[in-house]
């Protein structure tokens, strides 16, 4: 099932998600968290006063393996849902308008077009030394009329995809006589 | 307050004491693995649900649902690992 349907004539040119750097940040914390039950013993058995917990921290019990399984799985469920957020969020770029998905929870998403015929101006911003260095950016996208914008944050080589964008809204302009 | 070396936590054998002699700890930790397992199984039939859903992900859907099936697996073999026999 597509949650929008193409029009004839319409081709998908690009789908744009968050960079994979601000990807792999996201899924950090999990990893972290996920190597504490491991890290702990060997930092606590540095501290002398605190040497004698880390015996807690012995995974050949039945309760020690329970809980660092479950542990381990909540860790590892919770990355993989942070994954499937991170390919539901996406940008789609067709010949004749701009599809922003947002998927803000399981359940709950939302699906707006903007016609690239309504287009009136496309600002790219890339702010940061990690974002100039990967070359990672901000795009909004305004439409004309309204107060309408698009705004989509983290993506990719910013400059290509709104020269792309442009470049469709001219052909689309043309055709369409507006 | 006079300095005391710590002493590790010890299980909670008052606790315990309070158990049927039917029902052993393993038995305990197994269930409340389950009740776990359950939840999971819950969340990951709704993501999976989305994955399948969302056509314009599905090149990377197959893989991304067997990999999480595979290492939740190895993780819940894992938990349960202590409990048999117990």
């Amino acid at each position: 099932m597509k949650e929008f349907e193409l029009e004839p004539g319409e081709h998908v040119v690009l789908e744009a998600r968050k960079h994979w750097f601000l990807f792999l940040a996201e899924l950090l914390p999990y990893a972290i968290l996920a190597v504490i039950p491991f890290a702990l013993p060997k930092l606590l058995a540095l501290v002398p006063p605190l040497a004698s917990y880390a015996t807690i921290f012995d995974y050949h019990t039945t309760l020690a393996r329970a809980i660092l399984g479950v542990w381990l799985l909540i860790m590892w469920t919770s990355a993989w849902g942070a994954c499937t957020k991170y390919f539901l969020n996406v940008w789609v770029l067709t010949s004749q308008r701009i599809v922003d998905i947002k998927q803000c929870g399981f359940f709950s998403r939302e699906v707006s077009s903007l016609f690239l015929s309504r287009v009136q101006d496309v600002t790219t911003e890339v702010m940061g030394v990690l974002p100039s260095l990967l070359n990672i950016g901000t795009i909004k996208v305004q439409s004309a009329g309204e107060d309408v914008e698009f705004i989509m944050h983290g993506i990719p080589r910013p400059e290509h995809m709104r020269d792309l964008i442009l470049k469709y809204v001219s052909v689309e302009t043309k055709s369409t006589g507006v | 307050m006079t300095d005391q070396p710590l002493h590790p936590f010890s299980p909670p054998a008052s606790l315990i004491a309070f158990l049927p002699n039917s029902i052993s700890i393993g038995t305990l930790v197994q269930w409340a693995l389950y009740i776990v397992f359950a939840f999971w199984a819950i969340y990951t039939l709704v993501a999976i649900y989305h994955w399948l859903k969302y056509s314009h992900a599905s090149w990377v859907a197959f893989p991304a649902i067997a990999a999480h099936l595979f290492i939740s697996f190895a993780l819940m073999a894992y938990a349960l690992s202590g409990t048999i026999n117990v």
